[in-house]
C-alpha cells in the first residue's frame, strides 16, 4: 500500500519511455473517442469509446473496463463520425494483367494471394477512399479465374489475409476469340461439364477440389454476370450445383429479382456515377426492398460515391453504410473479421468530419488493424500525452 | 381531399395488376373473324373461345360463348395460330450464337446463350411470330443444339417448348471463312484452325459421324468408350432420335448434304436451300423437308454471301408441284422481310395461299414436333394466336394483337 504512490508515479515516466521507443507503442492499447461511432448496423455509441488492443476491437462503450481506460492512450476525433472500413468484395486493384492465366479459361485453383503485391500503388490508395479490405479476385478475363485473397493495405505495404471465394466469370471479357470458349453457350457448357465431372467422380485434382467446395457450399462463388443471358445462366448453375451465388456487376439484376430472393443470391454491384441511367440509380434500393443482400463494388475510387447516389434515389443511410461495410464483409463470409466494430474485428474503421455519406463529409482519417494509415491523428490525451502524437502510427 | 384521391389511384393500380394475374384465368371470347384456322376450311365469321391459355372452343357463329366471357368483336379482321419460324435468326447477342472454339461441337445448346429480352423477340411478335426454332450460328460445321421457344417470356425457362430440338451442320463456306494456317502473325487466333476448305468443312463431318457410329458399336461390346457429351448427341442423331438440321443453300452443298445423311443413314432437314429448284429430283427422292430462308431473296446478304447460290422466287412454287414438303423461314438473311411477308411473298409467285399459309404455321409446327400444341387452332391447344387487319396475305395486313399463351403480348408499336 505504501509502496503504491511511487510505483503509480513511475508508470508515466515508463510509457513516455516506451512511446518514445515508436514501434514498441503498438502493444499498447488505444481508447477511441468520437462524438458517433457506429459499431455495426442498429448499433451507435453518441460520444462513445471503444478499446483497441492488438489491431482488434476489445472493448465497446460502457464494456471497457475501467483500469484498461485509464491505461490506454487517448484518441480522440471529437465531433468527427467513425465507421468501420469499407470492404470492397472484389477488385483487381490494377493487378489484372497479373490476374488472369490468359492461355487457359479454367484455372479454378489458381490463387489470386500469389499475385498479391504488398506494394502497389493501387492498393496503398485504399485508404484514402475509405477502404480498409479488399477481396483481390482474379481477373473476369477467364470463365474460371481462382481463388480470391483478402488483403488489407496499409501505410507502406499490406497485408495478406486467407484465400476466399472462387471467381468465374461469364461476361463478354471470358468469351474472347483467342482461345475458347468464344460464346455464353461454349463457357456455360464448360462450366457445367466441369461440376458435372466433380459430381460424378470423373474430375479429380486441385481443380476439382475447389468446386467441390464450392458445392459443398464451404466456398462462397462469385460469379461476374450482367446481362439477362448471363445472370439466368449464372442462377441456373447455382440452382443445379447447390452453389452459394454472390453476382458480380449484375447490371440488368432487376430482371432476375424473384429469382435472386428465391435463390438467396448475394450481389456486388459495379460503381454508379451521377449520369448513370436511373434504371441502374435505383437498382440498390430495389434490392433492398427485396431483400437481397448486396455489397457497393466496382471502382474503390466510386464507392463512397456509388453509396452516397443511390441515397440520393431513395436507399436510406443505415442500408446504404451497411452496404460499405458489414454486407461486403458478409458476401466474404468474414463478418466476424471484418466491416464491423464490434468485440473482436479488426480495429479497421475510417473518420469522417459529418456523414460519410454526405458527399461534402470530409474523410479525416483511415485506421487499420489499430494503426493510422492514412490523415491526420487527433490531438490525445492521457498518460503519455507529450508524445505518444509522434508515436500514434 | 388528396389522401382519399391517391388511395383511389392505387385501388385502381391494383385492380389492373390483379386483372393482368387474372387475364389467364378469366375466359375470353373473339367474335365476327374470319379463322383460318389451320387444316380446315376458312370460318367465316367465327367464334374462338379461351380460357387458362388454351383454346376452349372453336367454330362458326353456332359456337356458344360461355356465360361470364369477355366478348372481343373482331369482325372484319382474320384470326390465324400465331407464326412459327423455323429457322430463327435472332434470339441471342451477336457473338454467342457461334462458339468458335472448336469447329465439331454438337453438345452445346444455344438455349444457354438465349436473351429472352433481346430486340429481335419484340420484332418477331409484331409480326405475328409467336414460336421460333434458333439454332447455333452459321460459323461452326456442327454447331449444336437447337432449341424451339415461344417470342414472349420473362424467364428462358418459361419459353422453352424444346431445349434441344434439332442438331445444326453447316455446310458451304461459313465454317471455313476467315480460317486460315498459321503464317507467321498472331499464333493466338481461333481462326488457326481446320477447315478452311469446303472439302475440309466435309471431313470434319464424316469423321464427326464416324467416330460417333465406332463408338456406338463399341458401346454395344465389353469395352465402353468414355463418356463424350458431343459424340452422345450424334449417337442420337445416328439412331434417328434428333433430326439433323444441315445449311445447305448451294447445288453442290445440297447434294453433299443429302449424301452425308445418306451415308451415315441420318434424318436431315435442308436449311436456307436457296437453289433447291436445282434439285428437286434428289430431294423429291430423299423425302426431306426443305426449309426456304427468305423466299423473297435474289442473292444472299451476309454470312452465306459467299456460297454461291442462285436464288429464284420460282423455287417454292417449284417445291409446292413437285409436292416436296418445305417450309418458310426467314433464315440467316438480314434482308429476310416478316414472316408473313415472305409467305405472301411465296403465295405472289404461284403458291396456293393455304400452302403459303401452313407453311409458316401447321407446317413447321409439325417439323419441330410442336404440333400437338401450336401451330394451328384446335381445342385444347395453346391459345397462340393472331388478329390481323386484312387476310394475313394481303400487302396491307398488320398483326393488331398477338397472343401467347392466351396473353396479348406488349408491341412496341
Amino acid at each position: 500500500m505504501r509502496r503504491s504512490p511511487s510505483r503509480s508515479a513511475l508508470v508515466p515516466v515508463l510509457l513516455a519511455a516506451v512511446a518514445a521507443t515508436g514501434p514498441l507503442l503498438r502493444g499498447q492499447d488505444v481508447l477511441l473517442g468520437a462524438q458517433r461511432i457506429v459499431i455495426a448496423d442498429g448499433t451507435e455509441l453518441d460520444d462513445g469509446r471503444v478499446l483497441l488492443r492488438q489491431g482488434k476491437v476489445a472493448y465497446v462503450g460502457a464494456e471497457i473496463p475501467a483500469e484498461a481506460r485509464t491505461r490506454a492512450r487517448r484518441v480522440d476525433y471529437g465531433a468527427a463520425t467513425v465507421v468501420p472500413g469499407f470492404v470492397l468484395a472484389t477488385a483487381t486493384l490494377g493487378q489484372d494483367q497479373d490476374l488472369a492465366e490468359r492461355a487457359l479459361p479454367f484455372t479454378p485453383d489458381l490463387r489470386a494471394a500469389e499475385a498479391f503485391d504488398p506494394w502497389h500503388e493501387d492498393l496503398l490508395a485504399l485508404p484514402q477512399y475509405g477502404i480498409t479490405a479488399v477481396g483481390l479476385s482474379p481477373a473476369s478475363a477467364n470463365v474460371a479465374g481462382g481463388l480470391a485473397a483478402l488483403v488489407k493495405p496499409g501505410r507502406e505495404r499490406g497485408a495478406l489475409g486467407p484465400d476466399l471465394f472462387v471467381a468465374l466469370s461469364l461476361i463478354a471479357p471470358a468469351r474472347t476469340a483467342e482461345r475458347p470458349p468464344s460464346s455464353l453457350m461454349g463457357v456455360v457448357d464448360l462450366l457445367r461439364s466441369a461440376f458435372e465431372a466433380v459430381r460424378t467422380g470423373l474430375a479429380t485434382g486441385p481443380d476439382a477440389a475447389v468446386l467441390r467446395e464450392a458445392m459443398q457450399t464451404t466456398r462462397p462463388v462469385f460469379v461476374h454476370a450482367d446481362t439477362f443471358a448471363e445472370l439466368n445462366a449464372a442462377l441456373d448453375l447455382a440452382r443445379d450445383f447447390g452453389l452459394r451465388l454472390v453476382l458480380v456487376g449484375a447490371t440488368e439484376a432487376r430482371k432476375v429479382l424473384p429469382r435472386l430472393v428465391q435463390q438467396q443470391a448475394g450481389l456486388v454491384l459495379g460503381s454508379l456515377s451521377p449520369e448513370a441511367r436511373l434504371e441502374q440509380l435505383t437498382l440498390p434500393v430495389a434490392l433492398a426492398e427485396a431483400g437481397v443482400a448486396f455489397g457497393f463494388g466496382g471502382s474503390p475510387a466510386r464507392m463512397r460515391l456509388s453509396a452516397a447516389l443511390a441515397v440520393h434515389h431513395g436507399l436510406d443511410r443505415r442500408t446504404a453504410l451497411q452496404a460499405l461495410t458489414r454486407g461486403p464483409a458478409d458476401l466474404l463470409e468474414q463478418a466476424a473479421a471484418i466491416g464491423s466494430l464490434r468485440q473482436g474485428s479488426a480495429a479497421d474503421f475510417v473518420v469522417f468530419r459529418g456523414d460519410p455519406l454526405d458527399l461534402g463529409s470530409a474523410l479525416v482519417a483511415t485506421w487499420i488493424d489499430g494503426e493510422l494509415v492514412h490523415g491526420e491523428a487527433p490531438t490525445t490525451r492521457g498518460e503519455a500525452e507529450p508524445t505518444a502524437a509522434a508515436g500514434v502510427r | 381531399m388528396r389522401i382519399p384521391h391517391r388511395s383511389c389511384v392505387v385501388t385502381l393500380c391494383t385492380a389492373l395488376a390483379f386483372g393482368a394475374a387474372l387475364a389467364a384465368q378469366t375466359t375470353t371470347a373473339y367474335t365476327g373473324a374470319r379463322i383460318l384456322a389451320g387444316g380446315t376450311p376458312a370460318i367465316e365469321n367465327g367464334v374462338l373461345v379461351v380460357a387458362g391459355g388454351k383454346i376452349l372452343a372453336i367454330g362458326g357463329a353456332s359456337v356458344a360463348v360461355p356465360e361470364g366471357a369477355t366478348t372481343v368483336a373482331c369482325n372484319g379482321r382474320t384470326i390465324t395460330p400465331g407464326l412459327i419460324d423455323a429457322a430463327f435468326g435472332g434470339g441471342t447477342a451477336a457473338g454467342d450464337r457461334n462458339e468458335e472454339g472448336d469447329e465439331v461441337t454438337p453438345h452445346l445448346r444455344v438455349l444457354d446463350s438465349l436473351d429472352p429480352d433481346h430486340r429481335s423477340f419484340a420484332r418477331a411478335r409484331e409480326a405475328g411470330v409467336t414460336t421460333v426454332h434458333v439454332m447455333p450460328g452459321t460459323r461452326s460445321v456442327i454447331g449444336g443444339l437447337g432449341c424451339i421457344v415461344k417470342t414472349f417470356g420473362s424467364d428462358p425457362a418459361t419459353m422453352v417448348l424444346n431445349d434441344a430440338a434439332s442438331l445444326r451442320i453447316v455446310m458451304g463456306a461459313d465454317p471455313s471463312m476467315g480460317n486460315r494456317a498459321i503464317r507467321g502473325g498472331r499464333v493466338d487466333s481461333v481462326y488457326y484452325r481446320r477447315p478452311t476448305t469446303r472439302m475440309g468443312v466435309v471431313w470434319e463431318v464424316r469423321r464427326a459421324f464416324y467416330d460417333a457410329k465406332q463408338a456406338l458399336e463399341l458401346s454395344l461390346g465389353a469395352e465402353a468408350p468414355p463418356p463424350n457429351p458431343g459424340r452422345e448427341v450424334l449417337a442420337r442423331v445416328l439412331r434417328g432420335e434428333l433430326t439433323a438440321y444441315t445449311t445447305a443453300r448451294s447445288e453442290q452443298d445440297i447434294r453433299t448434304a443429302l449424301r452425308i445423311a445418306a451415308e451415315f443413314g441420318y434424318r436431315t432437314v435442308i436449311e436456307e436451300a436457296q437453289d433447291a429448284y436445282l434439285v428437286a429430283d434428289e430431294l423429291a427422292a430423299a423425302k426431306v423437308t426443305v426449309l426456304l430462308g427468305a423466299p423473297s431473296a435474289t442473292r444472299l446478304e451476309g454470312p452465306g454471301s459467299a456460297d454461291g447460290a442462285d436464288p429464284r422466287y420460282v423455287t417454292a412454287r417449284l417445291l409446292a408441284d413437285r409436292g416436296i414438303p418445305f417450309v418458310i423461314t426467314t433464315g440467316s438473311s438480314s434482308n429476310a422481310l416478316d414472316l408473313v411477308r415472305e409467305a405472301m411473298f411465296a403465295a405472289r409467285n404461284g403458291v396456293p395461299t393455304t400452302t403459303a399459309l401452313d407453311a409458316v404455321t401447321i407446317g413447321p409446327a409439325r417439323l419441330l414436333g410442336i404440333d400437338a400444341r401450336t401451330g394451328s387452332l384446335a381445342v385444347g391447344k395453346d391459345a397462340d394466336f393472331v388478329v390481323w387487319s386484312h387476310d394475313p396475305l394481303d400487302p396491307a395486313a398488320v398483326a393488331e394483337s398477338v397472343h401467347i399463351d392466351g396473353n396479348p403480348v406488349p408491341a412496341r408499336r
